[in-house]
């Protein structure tokens, strides 16, 4: 596992919420980091160089579709939608971070002294 | 699989994939750039945002070619990095995971290298797959090596049109003798024909291979000799030896070359040290008649096909042949005449012959077959072992993969971990296995030779066995780790959170006490077949051997060279047994034709009785032993009824005989054997076997082998045994007084040099040659039982293991019972019947596949059943015994622990 990119997070962190935010709507990939910085609320800069080899693992692991179409402001741009796999997926991750986040909280209180 | 394909195609689509990356890597500069456009920046300072909020394209194009295939070798790179670390980590775990691989695959490798020495190496000559061996129907069916006289040889290599070439060599163990006088000192001889070495392509290694000319029988050329690899570095000190002269059955000859030393022979199993020109057997052999009609020969003939020539059309064309080719060398009636006429009447067999023939292949191929299977089991409960080393050790690292799974990594990438540290384990395990199956195999082949006969195979290590290594290394990872890896990959992420969790190592319990039931129940068919086999052994050694082996010298005495005539034959064969009595220490000393099991040629006759009962021909064979007086006492043989031989019965005497039980009981089930007639059908009308009287009926002893069902025998007193068959080689069988019979050797031989200068000869104990004639039962039951052994010992140290783990994982459990009053005992008694609840599936299942494997032993077995009672009770009893007591020891431990130092760990 190699474990950071240039945004600070974990590998499979950031492969979650990019499957988070295309489980919303089909996006390219600036849509996509234009998108994490709006969720966030700017707590998250995403580096745009960072979301291309995880979009290609992702793509590899048949979790996301990728597709060229116009966009909005009519440039040809490749368009990454969820697969069923990649919902599947992502309501387990999910449901694992969440596990994780509170155990790792846990941790962290037990570590400070708290009961 | 899909991944991998996939990532396959995408080497050769690179090109596209690149283009499609750069179309996307601008698209996205360009969106960007109009995103900042919008926002009032400038043309140039909106590309500029854009490029920098991307990075350097070049590292990102790296890295997302990265994802790709090259990121593979180099996650493989780490991960055997990382599998190196974490088994160094934990040495007690690798040592023994890889010990009890090695066992495993070294107890499969050293029997695969024998059946790759006897089953599927090709001889090592030119184009193997060209050679055909030319034997009869009867001998393919029957699985003996056939042979031919040398009159049938002549005639077939004459059919040149059929093959490229053709070879032969003498088929029978050909012992010669290369002393000066007195003791032999045997070895192993081969004849063949003039154009042996060449023919099948074999280089001479120094010197150079015989000629046609040399092959001519009685010629004077035909003394030239070619020794083997081994015997050139064993017995010849490595020498320039081409050249030298050596004597061989006290003939001259000169060796002319040295063989290579990968060629052992024709025959896989047998070798030979001195190869010597068929032409020259007359000479060597003292025998002038050898090759003639009348002189007794036996050579295997092989042939070469033609490039793209098939074994049926020559097969098809000496059929046709075999009519004309038999009026040929059918020999005028002589003794040997039916026997040979039987021999050229069977039709021709042509049969592959890329591996050589062998008769030990026919000897031992049964017991390798099961010698395998025992082994696979071995290595089946040795997987086991190391799955459940390992499905400890996956839950002892629970947490770490929870951890590791819950931050992103794929499962199947913890998969590959754990077969990229499986395979490691196993090759390690399979490395050291194959070295002591190198070492093993050598051994155990020294094993196979007796005192009659010397064993060679070449184990050493080729393709083959190497491709068993691997293969094995494969399938082991595979057979331990599956289990395991699956087990880790599958481990909820969630199950992070529950740090430590006490509660959680129920379910791999479940899997762990499941292998070791699987185990149990291997090791009992093992244990099962083992101890059917030891018994086996021990019936045959409690065989009645009708006779007193104790206190028996042999010495098989050779007087070809005493120039002894046929008429003088049995008074010089009497006085030598009166020579070697009279030799102090000596109780008895008697002549005969054949010992008891001494493995080699048995003289058989069909017979007839006068007055007796009417037996069908299939039956009235018996075996036909030439004595002198004194020969029953001798062996303590106990006479039934009647007399034995003694000095009246001589030549002019009325023709007498002595028959066995057996033979009594065939031929006359009336019990009037006694006094009455019988007539050697075989010779019968020759004039050299009249109707004899039986004057003796002697009980009944083992003569071919301890297995065989008594043989009717029939007993000839020397003086009356005119066959006028040049027979020179009798034993004279010496009781001594002393207990080591062995010990008389020396003044026996002093005795018989006296008696005659030219005489040769060779020692052995009887007891030896019947201890010999349990050889081969002795060796594959104590393979059986070591293999059983080792079976067993796994299988404790998974029930030992699977019970401390067990009880490590309950240590605070059972610090709260013992905190709240359950005795040491109560813990004890609940872990042994955890262990019988176990256990008992295990067992049980054992037998039911032994009950029924077993019936597949029944052709190993002797004097029991496959379904054995004592075997099949005392397995299970034994077994559980043993379990217990793994499990008592674990058990008393967790028992004695103070509950609240376990308590306080938590």
């Amino acid at each position: 596992m190699s474990p950071a990119n240039t945004s600070g997070l974990v590998q499979g962190t950031l492969e979650m919420l990019i499957l988070k935010t295309l489980a919303l709507e089909p996006l390219h990939g600036y849509g996509v980091g234009v998108r994490l910085e709006q969720i966030s609320k700017g707590a998250l800069q995403i580096n745009g160089g960072s979301l291309f080899p995880a979009f290609r693992r992702l793509e590899r692991d048949g979790l996301i579709k990728g597709e060229w179409r116009a966009s909005e402001n009519n440039r040809r741009a490749k368009f990454y939608a969820l697969t069923a796999k990649g919902r599947t997926r992502l309501a387990r991750e999910t449901r694992d971070w969440e596990a994780q986040t509170a155990a790792i909280s846990r941790i962290l209180r037990a570590s400070l002294g708290e009961p | 699989m899909r991944r991998l394909l996939a990532s396959i195609l995408a080497l050769f689509s690179g090109a596209r994939a690149e283009q499609e990356l750069d179309d996307e890597l601008r698209a996205y500069l360009n969106l960007a750039a109009d995103a900042h456009r919008q926002q009032g920046l400038s043309e140039d300072a909106a590309l500029r945002q854009a490029r920098l909020s991307l990075g350097s394209i070049t590292s990102v194009k790296q890295a997302v070619r990265d994802v790709g295939w090259e990121s593979r070798i180099d996650s493989l790179q780490r991960d055997v990095h990382f599998a190196c670390r974490s088994l160094l980590r934990a040495p007690a775990f690798t040592t023994a995971a890889v010990l009890t691989l090695a066992l495993g695959i070294g107890v499969n490798s050293t029997i695969f290298s024998l059946v790759n020495a006897l089953l599927l190496r090709p001889l090592p000559v030119a184009a193997p797959d060209r050679l055909v061996s030319v034997s009869t129907r009867n001998a393919v069916e029957h699985g003996y090596l056939g042979g031919w006289p040398y009159s049938m040889w002549d005639q077939i290599r004459q059919q040149e049109d059929l093959f490229e070439s053709a070879v032969a060599w003498t088929v029978l163990p050909q012992r010669l003798d290369l002393s000066q006088r007195g003791e032999q000192q045997p070895v192993d001889g081969l004849f063949v024909s003039g154009r042996f070495f060449q023919d099948l392509g074999v280089r001479i290694a120094a010197g150079r291979a015989f000629v046609p000319e040399e092959d001519v029988l009685g010629s004077a050329r035909s003394h030239v000799a070619i020794v083997s690899d081994g015997f050139w570095r064993r017995r010849l000190g490595r020498a320039d030896v081409v050249g030298t002269s050596l004597m061989v059955n006290r003939v001259p000859v000169t060796i002319i070359g040295v063989a290579p030393p990968d060629f052992l022979g024709p025959e896989v199993g047998r070798t030979f040290d001195v190869a010597l020109p068929v032409g020259a057997a007359p000479a060597v052999l003292h025998s002038p008649d050898w090759g003639s009609f009348s002189g007794p020969s036996y050579l295997a003939v092989m042939l070469r096909l033609r490039p793209g020539g098939s074994s049926e059309a020559v097969a098809g064309a000496l059929h046709a042949r075999q009519r004309q080719l038999i009026e040929r060398s059918l020999p005028p009636k002589t003794f040997w005449g039916p026997v040979q006429d039987g021999q050229l009447r069977d039709p021709f067999a042509v049969t592959p012959a890329w591996a050589g023939i062998s008769e030990l292949r026919r000897q031992y191929s049964g017991s390798l077959t099961l010698l395998a299977a025992i082994a696979a089991f071995v290595l089946v409960i040795a997987c086991v072992n190391v799955a459940s080393l390992l499905l400890a050790r996956t839950t002892a690292q629970h947490h770490e993969f929870s951890v590791r799974l819950a931050l992103g990594a794929p499962w199947q990438r913890i998969v590959q971990q754990h077969f990229v540290a499986n395979l490691l384990l196993a090759a390690a395990g399979t490395a050291m296995g194959l070295g002591v199956a190198l070492w093993c195999s050598r051994l155990l082949v020294a094993q196979l030779s007796t005192w009659s006969e010397r064993v060679a195979l070449d184990v050493s290590p080729d393709w083959r066995f190497v491709m068993f290594g691997v293969a094995g290394c494969v399938a082991t990872a595979l057979l331990f780790g599956t289990l395991p890896a699956i087990r880790a990959a599958r481990m909820p992420a969630g199950e992070a959170g529950r740090l430590r969790s006490t509660t959680s190592a129920g379910r791999p319990l479940r899997l762990h006490k499941g292998l070791v039931v699987l185990q149990i129940a291997l090791s009992v068919v093992l244990l099962v077949t083992a101890t059917l086999l030891v018994r086996s052994f021990q019936e045959l050694g409690r065989v009645p051997l009708g006779f007193q082996s104790d206190r028996v010298l042999i010495a098989t005495v050779d007087g070809s060279r005493a120039g002894v005539g046929r008429d003088a034959r049995a008074l010089f064969w009497s006085r030598l047994a009166d020579v070697v009595g009279a030799v102090p220490g000596v109780a008895q000393a008697a002549v005969s034709l054949n010992t008891p099991l001494n493995g080699g040629i048995t003289a058989v006759s069909d017979f007839t009785a006068r007055g007796g009962a009417d037996v069908p021909a299939s039956k009235r064979r018996a075996i036909v032993n030439v004595v002198t007086p004194g020969w029953f006492e001798t062996y303590a043989t106990p006479v039934r009824s009647g007399r034995t031989f003694d000095r009246r019965d001589t030549t002019g005497a009325p023709a007498v005989l002595i028959v066995n039980d057996a033979f009594a009981r065939r031929f006359f089930p009336r019990g009037n054997a006694l006094g009455s007639t019988i007539v050697n059908a075989t010779l019968e009308g020759s004039g050299w076997a009249p109707p004899s009287t039986v004057v003796g009926i002697v009980g009944d002893s083992v003569s071919l082998s301890l297995r065989a069902e008594p043989f009717p025998m029939v007993y000839q007193p020397i003086a009356q045994f005119a066959v006028p068959l040049d027979i020179r080689e009798f034993s004279i069988t010496v009781r001594t007084r002393g207990d080591r019979p062995a010990q008389l050797a020396g003044a026996i031989g002093a005795a018989l040099n006296a008696a005659h200068p030219d005489l040769s000869f060779s020692f052995h104990v009887l007891a030896d040659q019947v201890e010999a004639a349990r050889h081969h039962e002795k060796l594959v039951t104590s393979l059986a039982s070591a293999f059983g052994a080792v079976a067993l010992a796994l299988a404790l140290v998974g029930i030992y293991g699977v019970t401390a783990y067990a009880l490590a994982s309950r240590r605070t459990e059972l610090g709260v019972r013992m905190a709240l009053g359950a005795r040491p005992r109560d813990v004890i008694g609940a872990v042994v019947r955890d262990t019988v609840v176990t256990l008992a599936p295990g067992v049980f299942a054992g037998i039911l596949m032994a009950a029924a494997a077993s019936g597949l032993l029944r052709s190993e077995l002797f004097g029991i059943e496959p379904l054995d009672l004592v075997t099949f009770s005392l397995v299970p009893v034994a077994l559980t015994t043993i379990a217990l007591v793994a499990c008592y020891v674990p058990a008393r431990r967790a028992a004695s622990i103070d509950p609240m130092l376990s308590l306080r760990c938590e």
